[in-house]
């Protein structure tokens, strides 16, 4: 009963289970908003927290200096998203809410509203229905430090904060093209987006303060106030130039708000390499487990080692390596579930190179149990392959590996009696590569997820994309 | 570090209500069932808990008698019945009903089957009525 006698053994299931289904995050949103308001009854909020399964909709701040294009990109987002805008004009426009009628003399009469004000209707909004169910996107607040402070203070978080920056000159001279359409109150430029139905150019208007010294003047205390607002936010802020065309910002934008930051989930990687024969898996996965500890699962290598070993499934093996066919499915599988039934491998993770080869291996490995929590694909250019393996060579002598581009031997001597392994010549390796490409469509749309990597980079570029495809959560696709 | 008072009056609230028990406890079901809905699964929970609370119908434990006698079985080896003092505060500990440095009373009488599920339940209430 003690536990350090028997350590606990976790069925692998239920690592499984809590990846798929979020259970991490899923516990830590609730605790989060428990802590946040803090009710007297618990569980009625956790059961009405649940019903209102909210956690993953968009929660984003669009900030910068005029003229960047901010709403702009917030209205694309927000139609892209689903989710509804919330600036400073349409809060206080908004006729349903008292709080709304106060502010609006107010904002007719100066412009702005004290923060106070701003913050209670922002608290108003966001506690409707569409804000709760489809997210919401905030353009233009927090303007400074303290409206930052006191809509944190209320418990609402973003959860991706985007700051657009062009230099102030650009901005200037942007500003004087910005127009205006009365009607839908979107907003057209006369160089960079000018609409194409000659209707709305006729009523497009010019808005008022957009002189170069009242853009100067706002670009002033924009930047006096920026500084202080950044602060707040340092792990979710990501800053975007806006100089460039709206369209790229947009798709910048569009890729960041849809990634996930990094969680303390407890996460074992479970990785399988994919790639033509050459493509560098063995390398890749010898350096995961080096760093991270996996165990290296080559299926190649449990063959060999099951035949040298004289174990029994090596004693069913062996004809089939004598006659040089390809090992059965079924005894494959079975030499692999061995392995990585076994604990190390359940608790540490693997990385998984040389299989499946073709669909039915791949459903046999779903059946069997074993998803990969990370797929990899290697992708090499043939001429990369061929000259990376055909070149290989063997001292006889020393057992020394050679390559007569990468690494070529320091001697004529040694040169003269270099070996060829008779698998590296070019015939068989166009076999093996064909292969590889006739099964390589279905693999890729069974794993939908996987990640394709160009592998015709040098071996320490490729282990760092592999790296950050491994530690940063998977992208999540708009349904 | 100073904590502020903001963090001090959460730290209180969490003790108070028994949070993180109840995460724990959530957390472990889930795992332990895997429903195919783990959101349904975790309102279906909650509400239970909340009408055992207000009616005071047995809560959903998570061991249930069958349970309790089966661990006492498991260290009864050679079934005689009791378990030795040891033992008892050994499980006791591994069950999460009890802390390390409490001090259990050996009164000297042998734990039989009886006292030992009375105990659990006993301790298993105590936890539960603070949710």
């Amino acid at each position: 009963m003690d536990l350090a006698t028997a350590p606990h053994r976790i069925p692998p299931e239920m690592p499984q289970y809590g990846e798929e289904n979020h259970i991490f995050e899923l516990m830590q949103n609730m605790l989060e908003q428990l802590l946040i308001h803090q009710p007297e009854d618990p569980i009625p909020f956790m059961i009405q927290h649940l019903h209102k399964d909210n956690d993953n909709v968009p929660r984003i701040v669009i900030l910068g200096p005029p003229a960047s294009g901010k709403t702009t990109i917030a209205m694309w987002l927000c139609k892209h998203l689903n989710s509804s805008l919330l600036t400073l004009e349409n809060l206080v426009l908004n006729e349903f809410s008292f709080t709304a009628t106060k502010a609006k003399r107010l904002y007719l009469q100066r412009k702005t509203i004290p923060s106070a004000l701003l913050v209670q209707l922002i608290q108003e909004r966001l506690a409707e229905e569409d804000c709760v169910k489809r997210g919401w996107i905030l353009d233009g607040i927090p303007e400074t430090r303290e409206q930052a402070l006191r809509i944190q203070t209320l418990g609402i978080t973003p959860r991706h904060v985007i700051v657009l920056s062009a230099p102030d000159t650009v901005l200037i001279e942007r500003n004087l093209g910005k127009r205006i359409d009365p009607q839908t109150g979107e907003i057209y430029h006369t160089t960079f987006d000018w609409p194409p139905e000659s209707e709305i150019q006729n009523r497009l208007m010019v808005p008022e303060d957009i002189s170069e010294l009242e853009t100067a003047q706002k670009l002033l205390e924009y930047h006096r106030n920026i500084v202080r607002v950044i602060p707040s936010y340092p792990k979710i802020l990501k800053v975007i130039s806006a100089d460039q065309p709206c369209v790229d910002v947009f798709y910048q934008a569009l890729t960041y708000v849809q990634s996930n930051h990094r969680t303390n989930a407890p996460f074992t990687p479970r990785v399988l390499l994919l790639g033509p024969v050459g493509s560098g898996k063995s390398l890749q996965a010898a350096l995961l487990a080096q760093k991270y500890r996996l165990v290296n699962v080559c299926c190649g290598q449990l063959l060999k080692e099951a035949v040298a070993d004289r174990t029994t499934f090596g004693e069913l093996i062996q004809p089939f390596f004598e006659k040089e066919m390809a090992v059965p499915d079924s005894l494959l599988m079975k030499v692999l579930s061995q392995r990585l039934d076994q604990q190390d491998c359940i608790q540490k993770g693997w990385v998984l190179h040389g299989v499946p080869r073709d669909l039915d291996q791949a459903h046999l490995l779903n059946s069997l149990g074993y998803n990969p929590n990370r797929v990899f694909f290697l992708n090499v250019p043939f001429d990369s392959i061929m000259e990376r393996l055909t070149l290989r060579r063997i001292d006889p002598v020393t057992g020394e590996r050679y390559h007569l581009m990468y690494k070529p031997p320091p001697t004529m001597e040694i040169q003269a009696r270099l070996l060829q392994n008779p698998k590296d010549a070019e015939e068989q390796v166009k076999l093996k590569m064909d292969l590889f490409y006739r099964h390589s469509a279905d693999l890729e749309q069974l794993y939908g997820s996987a990640i394709t990597l160009n592998g015709d980079q040098d071996p320490y570029t490729v282990f760092e994309y592999i790296e950050s495809g491994i530690i940063n959560p998977l992208p999540k696709k708009i349904p | 570090m100073e904590t502020s008072n903001r963090e001090l009056q959460a730290a209180e609230y969490l003790e108070r209500h028994q949070i993180k028990e109840l995460l724990s406890y959530l957390t472990s079901a889930l795992l332990f069932f895997r429903p195919e809905k783990p959101r349904e699964y975790l309102v279906s929970l909650l509400e239970r808990l909340r009408i055992a609370k207000v009616t005071g119908v047995a809560f959903p434990f998570f061991m249930d008698n069958s349970n309790i006698v089966a661990m006492f079985e498991m260290m009864d080896s050679s079934g005689r019945g009791t378990i030795s003092f040891v033992q008892y505060k050994e499980a006791l500990k591994t069950l999460g009903l009890c802390t390390e440095d409490e001090d259990l009373k050996d009164d000297g009488h042998i734990i039989t089957l009886d006292k030992f599920k009375e105990e659990v339940n006993k301790r298993m209430k105590e936890i539960w009525s603070a949710f």
